[in-house]
């Protein structure tokens, strides 16, 4: 029995492409984690990061024969799982539960800043506190690695919008962190 | 924030601001400002920016290794609709000796035959392959070899292989099967994850 645990990103992308699910499912399950935790940065809930993931590797699933680079598939799902985490985020109601609780999390952001045992639980603290279209800018840039212009069309928003955020994100995570060392 | 004032904003005396700076750092630091590049201030608040956003991807990566496994409820939930839309291709005819029948193999399944034949060889694994040609087939297969596996045995290996399977179990004229090898692995690949 080959076992395709071993194969590489490329060649699992390549038989997935070609209909072999069991390839697809050691892609899935290889990159299900990063994908997941990307998705639960940008959309800021875990529930909906499933959600996101799921409808993006089905999406994939679809339309790996247009993969031009299949050693790439990781980036490749990635950008999938934002685009569905933006669509979501464009679709919500402005208020609902979630703003409460990011509302607490801004809330003790300081204190765990405060705690925090290392400079990436502080980040994580800082992250966290931030006001939301803020986040998603830091995110979609600094993780997903997507210019002012995609994240403007993603966030139906405009370049200047996002410039302001990012800055604002930035001079935050800076201060904050300063203060932490 | 305060935005009242420039020299609040003003960073080192540079003449700058963090989202100017912002601007810069994303643009590649091109074309090069001096008085960003001299300024020792600005250096660092550039160094910071880079580090934190290169610790956000560890974030991200640390995310992932703290939580690997996978719901199963939401991994069957997914595998059943991938499962639902099965890759068939197109249909291709074979013959039968009964005018009135119709007998066709979908391309879905010879690719499923040519991997496994192609995967029994050892040392190999089938990456794509294409089928072309309805009466007269033309089978093109990509393969990676394990390191150290003789490249050309391989190949004519999963040559015969494949062409046994299509004969075996397809009534197929295969005219020719073309092997290509285009990628080499080590037993303990886990995957490019860069």
């Amino acid at each position: 029995m080959t076992d395709l645990s071993l194969a590489s990103d490329a060649i699992l992308a390549e038989r997935s492409a070609d209909g072999d699910s069991l390839a697809f499912s050691v892609l899935v399950r290889r990159h299900g984690p990063y994908l997941r935790a990307f998705a639960t940065r940008l959309t800021g809930s875990s529930a909906d990061a499933d959600d996101v993931v799921q409808e993006a590797l089905i999406v994939a699933w679809a339309q790996l024969e247009n993969l031009d680079n299949p050693s790439k598939v990781r980036s490749w799902l990635t950008s999938i799982v934002s685009r569905k985490a933006t669509d979501r985020i464009r679709a919500r109601k402005p208020s609902s539960e979630l703003d409460d609780s990011r509302a607490e999390l801004a809330e003790r952001g300081p204190e765990q800043r405060a705690i925090a045992a290392s400079q990436l639980d502080a980040l994580n603290a800082v992250l966290a506190a931030l006001p939301e279209g803020q986040r998603q800018c830091w995110v979609l840039k600094e993780v997903g690695g997507y210019s002012y212009e995609e994240i403007a069309e993603r966030l139906d928003t405009t370049v200047a919008v996002v410039r302001g955020r990012l800055a604002r994100a930035r001079a935050t995570v800076v201060t904050e962190m300063e203060l932490w060392r | 924030m305060t935005t009242d004032t420039t020299n609040d904003d003003d960073i080192g005396g540079s003449g700058y601001t963090l989202e100017q700076l912002s601007d810069y750092l994303d643009s590649g630091r091109t074309p090069a400002i001096e008085a960003i590049d001299d300024n020792a201030e600005c250096q660092a608040v550039l160094a910071s920016l880079e580090r934190y956003g290169s610790l956000s991807r560890e974030l991200v990566s640390r995310d992932a290794t703290d939580n690997p496994a996978l719901d199963e409820g939401w991994l069957s939930g997914l595998f059943a609709s991938i499962t639902r839309e099965v890759k068939a291709g197109r249909d291709i005819p074979l013959t039968s000796s009964d005018p009135l029948t119709r007998l066709t193999i979908t391309e879905g399944a010879i690719r499923g035959l040519i991997r496994s034949a192609g995967d029994s060889v050892n040392g190999v694994l089938v990456g794509r392959c294409s089928i072309t040609g309805d009466d007269d087939v033309t089978v093109a297969v990509s393969i990676s070899v394990l390191l150290g596996t003789p490249v050309h045995l391989a190949a004519e290996a999963v040559r015969q292989a494949v062409y046994t399977a299509l004969l075996k179990h397809t009534e197929l004229t295969v005219s020719s099967v073309d092997v290509t090898v285009d990628d080499v692995h080590v037993i303990a690949n886990g995957g490019d994850r860069s």
